[in-house]
């Protein structure tokens, strides 16, 4: 496929997301799929930021840790500084990023499990962190926090007041899906780019990629903290929908099932979370039907999954496609 | 073919079945009214929602098998829309939309804190009353108006406990012990700050534990040195407060112990035995004394249809009482939220499950409007396999 | 403090138990089993029943916990986990069947036992007082039985034949099979045993604490923890792991307790840190 048709498939998707299922909701009255798509489009940039360290080869079970931290940044800067909403998301981010770079500096050189459960206990060390500092409000959480505001710029303005719109939620739809489509371009760049090469050097042999000058130390650090800084904002984005942050809002529980998308999807896919995420989360909304049976149908088809897909929903190979790859 | 057609193919696939798969129920024959429940039925708290929608269905089948309710001039046929939000404050929200895309008016739960807060804006926009059971003054008091307490909180039967307790037992000293969670942890401020209203001398208030501690006893060997007259169990879990009580009375604790939340005797009785007798704890029908034979009705029916009763269901039995029977005192209410709210302020009917009981709702002091549900504060004692009621107290 | 001293040594007794089974499986598959706890909570429930329910010998009941969770090891290990190992291009991606496996037995338990906490009758009463120790009888008993049981199992690894294949298998996967050893086979040996400590343990500490359908999820972490902190993958690593966290716990609990709601905050920092400084744990070996 050339990259002309590959970016005719990217703007129809686009398109698609954008227009096409607002149409589609506006159409069969379906507005409760605009949370849930949200929902998806927000996890998947976390968990998309998993699937980054994995892609330098690192089980990371501490993406709620950084989502916990990103949503009270916002939540603080909102409430008690009075910051607008929008200048507090990459603000999220960043102060994600920073906290990832002094903790990865010693962690990173852990691996494989001893990585995964130390960045586990990173997720409980946020929550437990939440409780006890002054700032956060402790237990009580902080509530009531106020819609995004508007942005204008030279008097024009570029985003409206959410809690003046007739329908925040479309509103938090596309932003979502706007962010979703920003961060999953720049992972596919990033990928593709020569950094992208060196971190799969490093998931493959670390001591190799090293021998041949990789600065290895600076390649994991740069990747963590693109990783966490995606969980902070997605962190962010998820306590002003909510408008409240409790320092239960994101826990072990989160850490885990953000990994759980990522080897859903496939850990060699760029959109791998992407799909993974909606699967999972959107398997289980559908469920819901089923009552007392729900988790045990959930599970079934899940562990179905694995033994039919072991390495992802994306590693299914249809036999027209094999013959057209080759 | 290329691989993004694939993909393309498979999430329209998976999108479409979105679509298809949701409520769009069948035209009922009869009229169906739809109450929502949103709350945990799984994972480790899956014990509260679970008690919660058993609860409601036992009591949605009788009045189904008895014809219906009457609402107005018309008969429904009630049928229970569950959600499990397994305790995520997001699936709660998801929760709430699903109900509102059912139309539905009239939810119960989510059953944390968390929850109670995230789901605050779609109910509002989306004109829905929730009656959770978590206990933050900012969800009831205005400008918040949609939701309704569900029971009675910590803040106001820790103080009428205390003062049972330092005039009837002479307790003097109190220790408060908590799991480091926003319920149990806000709960047990509110009792520190009782307790010391009251003068009674606080001698531990910063120990926690892990809600997946199994072995209490290096949390209590320190509480247990000092010796206060008073442990309490700031709003434990019914599967944490046997431990406690085991590990503490093991460890020679003698004085009373103390919780604000509701129990199960049962598995006080399995957990502790004999060890258990004293336990103070908060019921809503939860004594022989004071139910009607309708609320004996009703258990039999729940261990009918469940096999074995849950205690913590005198609590909750209430909420789909009250939905119906303000419903029935403004018919207008079915679906519209703000004629509910009008009749809030001066509905008032008897109670069917406890003798001399009356439905009404509350909350004037705590919140400054009425909203919150008049369930009796049965303060209980466990003793040998049963609740006995020490005292009722009433909430204002 | 020789209160404190002795639950630390009871719980540090208990904790490595659990830890054993998971390191186990872990040697010699390399899969993080997700579903440990679960099958220590089906254990739990196993005895509820024999022992609580129909009022047999709680050792019967503990015993058949045992034998049914080797079972359930085997079919799992056998029907879910090989397969998915031999086609899947990166081994964690067995995270995300274990997971899978965790919420179906959690959904299982959950619809055949209920949602309540459930205990059985104390399977001896009394306790034990001296001037500065309290101890009731039971827990002594069970902490006994789980000292003996480590040993047994240490003993069973250091000299049965099976033993001697898991620790070859362990070290090195290939060479093991080279050296005649059937791969295969006790792989399933293997995760049949460690599935049966969770479910020793898992029916023994019924008579303590009892058994709950939620708790699965938050005993695989704990036990993960221990694992971690002693080198996964090694038999010495997770009972030096268990008792450090007992003790930890313990000790923490008592002396942080003026300091507001700090102890697990404390531990689980100190936990990251050791870490940092000891990247594979205090006996582990570099494994990827």
């Amino acid at each position: 496929m050339t990259a002309r048709q590959k970016l005719g498939w990217v703007i129809a998707s686009v398109a698609f997301l954008l227009v096409g299922v607002p149409l589609l909701i506006s159409a069969t009255g379906r507005t409760d799929l605009y949370y849930t798509l949200t929902t998806v489009a927000l996890l998947s940039i976390i968990s998309g930021g998993v699937w980054l360290t994995f892609y330098i080869g690192r089980i990371n079970i501490g993406q709620g840790a950084f989502a916990l931290i990103g949503g009270y940044v916002s939540a603080i800067l909102v409430t008690q500084y009075g910051v607008s909403f929008w200048l507090t998301l990459p603000l999220a981010g960043l102060f994600c990023a920073v906290v990832s770079i002094v903790i990865g500096l010693p962690i990173l050189r852990l691996r494989g499990v001893y990585f995964a459960m130390v960045t586990l206990t990173m997720t409980e060390v946020a929550r437990l962190s939440a409780f006890a500092l002054p700032i956060t409000n402790g237990a009580k959480g902080i509530v009531n926090i106020p819609l995004p505001g508007a942005v204008t710029l030279f008097g024009v303005t570029i985003i409206p007041d959410f809690a003046t719109l007739t329908n925040p939620r479309l509103a938090f739809y596309i932003t979502s899906v706007v962010m979703m489509v920003v961060c999953f371009a720049f992972l596919y760049r990033l990928v593709h780019s020569r950094v992208g090469k060196i971190c799969q050097s490093l998931q493959q042999n670390e001591e190799l990629a090293s021998s041949i000058g990789v600065n290895i130390t600076y390649m994991r650090i740069l990747a963590f903290a693109v990783s966490s800084f995606l969980g902070g904002i997605g962190g962010a984005m998820f306590a002003a929908i909510a408008q409240s942050m409790y320092p239960s809002s994101f826990g072990v529980q989160d850490s885990v099932n953000f990994m759980l998308n990522c080897f859903l999807g496939g850990l060699g896919y760029v959109l791998g979370p992407m799909l993974g995420t909606f699967v999972l989360y959107f398997g289980w909304d559908l469920l819901f039907k089923t009552g007392d049976f729900q988790l045990l149908i959930y599970s079934s088809i899940l562990i179905v999954l694995m033994l039919v897909l072991p390495n992802g929903l994306l590693s299914i190979r249809l036999p027209v496609q094999k013959r057209a790859s080759l | 073919m290329g691989m993004p057609t694939i993909r393309v193919a498979l999430c329209a696939a998976l999108a479409g079945l979105a679509f298809a798969a949701g409520p769009l129920s069948a035209q009922a024959q009869e009229k169906e009214l739809k109450i929502g429940f949103v709350g945990v039925t799984s994972g480790p708290a899956a014990a509260w929602g679970i008690s919660n929608v058993r609860s409601m269905q036992t009591r949605a089948d009788w009045l189904n098998e008895k014809g219906g309710v009457k609402i107005g001039d018309t008969t429904y046929k009630i049928t229970i829309v569950t959600f499990d939000d397994q305790k995520d404050p997001r699936r709660a929200i998801a929760g709430m939309e699903k109900m509102a895309q059912e139309g539905i008016r009239y939810v119960v739960g989510p059953n944390v804190d968390d929850g109670a807060a995230a789901v605050r804006p779609v109910a509002e926009s989306k004109g829905i009353i929730y009656i959770p059971y978590s206990f933050p003054k900012e969800l009831y008091t205005p400008p918040a108006s949609n939701a309704i307490l569900g029971m009675v909180a910590s803040y106001q039967s820790a103080p009428a406990i205390y003062k049972y307790l330092k005039e009837n037992k002479g307790v003097k000293t109190v220790a408060f012990v908590a799991a480091n969670e926003s319920d149990p942890l806000s709960q047990r401020d509110a009792g520190v700050a009782a307790a010391k209203a009251l003068g009674l001398e606080v001698v531990a208030q910063n120990d926690t534990y892990q809600n997946d501690t199994r072995d209490f006893t290096p949390v209590l060997t320190p509480i247990v040195k000092l010796r206060p007259d008073l442990l309490v169990l700031s709003g434990v879990s019914p599967g944490n407060a046997p431990l406690l009580i085991r590990a503490a009375r093991e460890l020679g604790y003698q004085g009373i112990i103390s919780t604000e939340t509701a129990h199960d005797a049962k598995v006080l009785q399995e957990g502790a035995g004999d060890l258990a007798n004293g336990f103070i704890s908060v019921g809503g029908a939860s004594t022989p004394e004071i139910r009607t034979p309708e609320m004996e009705e009703f258990i039999e029916r729940y261990i009918k249809k469940y096999g074995e009763y849950n205690d913590e269901s005198n609590t909750k039995v209430y909420a789909l009482e009250y939905i119906l029977e303000t419903l029935k005192a403004n018919p207008k209410a079915i679906d519209d939220v703000e004629e509910f709210k009008k009749t809030i302020d001066t509905f008032s009917a008897p109670n069917p499950f406890v003798k001399d009981g009356t439905l009404k709702y509350v909350g004037m002091t705590s919140f400054g409007q009425k909203r919150q549900l008049s369930v009796p504060m049965v303060v209980v004692e466990y003793w040998n396999g049963e609740f006995r009621t020490l005292f009722v107290g009433e909430v204002d | 403090m020789e209160q404190v001293i002795i639950n630390g040594l009871y719980l540090g007794a208990q904790y490595a138990l659990i830890a054993l089974g998971l390191t186990l499986i872990f040697a010699l598959m390399n899969v993080l089993n997700f579903a440990h706890g679960q099958m220590y909570v089906l254990g739990g429930f196993i005895t509820y029943v024999i022992y609580g329910q129909l009022g047999l010998p709680f050792p019967l009941a503990v015993i058949c916990s045992g034998l049914t969770l080797a079972a359930v090891g085997s079919v799992i290990e056998r029907f879910l986990f090989a397969p998915v190992i031999k086609r899947s291009a990166r081994e964690e991606s067995t995270m995300l069947l274990a997971a899978a496996v965790a919420f179906f037995l959690d959904a299982i338990i959950l619809l055949l036992f209920g949602e309540k906490q459930r205990g059985v009758p104390k399977i001896i009463n009394g306790v034990f007082v001296s001037d500065s120790i309290v101890m009731p009888y039971d827990r002594i008993v069970v902490g006994v039985v789980a000292m003996a049981m480590i040993v047994a199992f240490m003993l069973y690894m250091q000299y049965s034949k099976p033993g001697r294949a898991m620790r070859a298998l362990a070290q090195d996967r290939t060479a093991a099979q080279l050296m005649g050893v059937n791969v295969d086979r006790y792989s399933t040996i293997g995760f049949a045993l460690g599935a049966m400590l969770a479910g020793l343990v898992g029916g023994l500490l019924v008579s303590i604490t009892g058994v709950n359908s939620g708790i699965g999820g938050s005993i695989s972490i704990k036990a993960f923890l221990m694992v971690m902190i002693g080198g996964a993958g090694v038999v010495g690593g997770a009972i030096a792991g268990g008792f450090i966290l007992g003790m930890m716990e313990s000790v923490g609990l008592t002396l942080l307790r003026n300091f507001g709601d700090v102890t697990y905050l404390v531990i689980f920092a100190l936990l990251m840190i050791f870490l940092s400084i000891r990247p594979h744990g205090l006996m582990g070996k570099p494994w990827g």
